[in-house]
């Protein structure tokens, strides 16, 4: 399978802070990858450099073979709507759904004009007036419509109530199956979302702590959890990303997967072993408990 | 090519801005020209006289008006349509001469606009009553091949200049109006400082042309800014 996406050794650095710290992956083409990490990881500015909207401080981008930055025809077959996106002055509705097609050669107005009834935006107040949720609504119309064979989906469900989520995902879903295309997705509502990726990468810190394909998820880490003193002792010389502890009681979330006789002792001392959900493992990722050093490993 | 045509269709698909305001306000200034003659009229002077005719036509209010709008349409052109040209999938490149081209575009509708109204009003005897709005010194004073030069340019420069100060928001954020503006007030400042001693004969040799090609100058100059400002400007 050819990459859509291919990202090596990249770093981008504003001022002091780096925003991404060598970061190196590939987004195969005509699949979704759920970008997910916490507030500040990285995740935007993967998507501006991805999308041309940005160079990096070292290490190279590549969409479709070809660096974005100012490439017309690469360009032309990207979208990135970004969160806090902004508008020209005093548009409205008709003006975007206007102008949109004009940039977007596969712009289908069927699509637009059902994701507009369905989500309900109004189509006569400036755009410099919706909610937050309408904005997000706006950003779901142009990167869906346009079905740009690279779509960037930055945190499109922010302010959007759980309907209009639900109607995302069906329409979502249903023009992908239809236009297959390559997407990104970027969300903190990973429950909600996971069903939808074939790919997850977790950032932190500007830096990859996670890419494995959807379906291994499960063998990355486990949760342990019950009496303090056997959680303690099980989890002895193991890599916890995690844990959370009530008086007597703790629950962690563990590197790699459970063996055999780490499942047989768990039993023995009145602890369980459960698989972990991609949202634990998305906030253990994010819990700065373990060196950042200790998790380069965990990539399939 | 076509990118820098679609950067085009982006600014002038402001419709109403782009088209109907810089009409709105023209008419807003005739409507005031047209009181404050009124009140003339009503205090004693008398349409047609050569001081009728002498103060309707330096009445420079057209300027005023327009200008300010129209540096906002250049800041606008840039700070806001520029984050979301590059969302679309523009290029930097495509943007800076799309914006450029629209800059002439609207430069010219105005000027032929405004032809048309001052070829109306000298053909109407000034809307009848002798109102001068178009027929003005500033504009040419009737002549309608310096009306369009003058109003082509003057627009355009208003636009470039407020796309320049546009660009350097988007590049360094509220230090770079601040920062540009200071350093023109600073070389203006020293051109001044230079050309003073000698001010007197350079009024008394002055000719109207040079004014057409400082403008030149100005945009030539304000563009090579805002491409210089929008080709590094990352958006965040």
């Amino acid at each position: 399978m050819t990459n859509a996406i291919e990202i090596q050794s990249v770093s981008r650095a504003y001022g002091g802070s780096k925003a991404l710290d060598g970061v190196s992956l590939s987004v195969p083409e005509g699949s979704i990858l759920g970008l997910l990490g916490r507030n500040g990881a990285g995740k935007t500015t993967f998507m501006s450099l991805v999308a041309g909207q940005d160079r990096p401080s070292s290490g190279y981008v590549e969409v479709f073979g070809e660096r974005p930055y100012e490439h017309e025809s690469v360009l032309s077959q990207v979208i990135f709507v970004r969160d806090n996106q902004r508008y020209p002055d005093r548009y409205d509705l008709k003006d975007v759904l206007r102008i949109a097609p004009v940039y977007a050669p596969n712009w289908s107005t069927e699509v637009a004009a059902e994701l507009i009834d369905g989500l309900r935006i109004p189509d006569r107040t400036p755009i410099k007036k919706f909610s937050r949720g309408q904005l997000s609504a706006v950003a779901i119309v142009l990167g869906l419509a346009s079905r740009a064979p690279v779509t960037l989906l930055d945190e499109p469900y922010l302010g959007l109530d759980v309907t209009a989520r639900r109607f995302f995902h069906d329409v979502l879903l249903r023009d992908y199956t239809a236009h297959p295309r390559t997407i990104v997705l970027s969300t903190h509502l990973v429950e909600e979302s996971e069903a939808l990726f074939d790919r997850v990468v977790i950032l932190d810190h500007g830096r990859v702590r996670l890419d494995v394909a959807s379906e291994e998820i499960p063998e990355q880490a486990f949760v342990l959890s019950g009496p303090s003193e056997a959680v303690d002792r099980l989890a002895s010389n193991r890599v916890v990303l995690a844990s959370h502890t009530v008086p007597g009681l703790t629950s962690a979330t563990i590197l790699g997967a459970p063996d055999t006789g780490l499942r047989s002792e768990a039993g023995r001392r009145g602890a369980q072993v459960s698989s972990v959900s991609l949202q634990e493992l998305v906030a253990a990722f994010g819990a700065d408990v373990v060196e950042p050093a200790l998790l380069e490993g965990a990539r399939a | 090519m076509s990118a820098i045509v679609s950067a085009v269709k982006l600014h002038l698909n402001r419709r109403r801005q782009v088209f109907l305001v810089p009409l709105w306000i023209a008419g807003v200034v005739g409507v005031i020209s047209v009181v404050i003659a009124l009140i003339f009229w009503r205090g004693g002077s008398q349409p047609g006289t050569a001081e009728w005719i002498q103060s309707s036509r330096s009445n420079p209010g057209i300027i005023y008006a327009l200008g300010g709008f129209l540096v906002y349409l250049g800041v606008s052109s840039v700070g806001t349509a520029y984050p979301f040209a590059l969302m679309l999938g523009s290029t930097r490149r495509a943007f800076a001469i799309g914006t450029l081209a629209w800059q002439a575009l609207i430069a010219a509708y105005v000027a032929v606009v405004f032809l048309v109204l001052e070829l109306i009003e000298v053909a109407t005897h000034h809307w009848f009553v002798g109102f001068y709005a178009f027929d003005i010194y500033v504009l040419g004073a009737g002549d309608p091949w310096r009306l369009l030069v003058i109003v082509f340019l003057g627009v355009f420069t208003f636009l470039a200049i407020g796309a320049v100060f546009a660009g350097s928001w988007v590049r360094f954020g509220v230090r770079g109006p601040q920062l540009l503006a200071l350093g023109l007030v600073v070389v203006i400042g020293l051109g001044i400082a230079i050309v003073v001693p000698g001010l007197g004969a350079i009024v008394a040799a002055f000719q109207l042309w040079w004014l057409a090609v400082a403008a030149g100058v100005v945009i030539v100059l304000a563009s090579l800014g805002t491409w210089l400002f929008l080709r590094s400007a990352v958006i965040r």
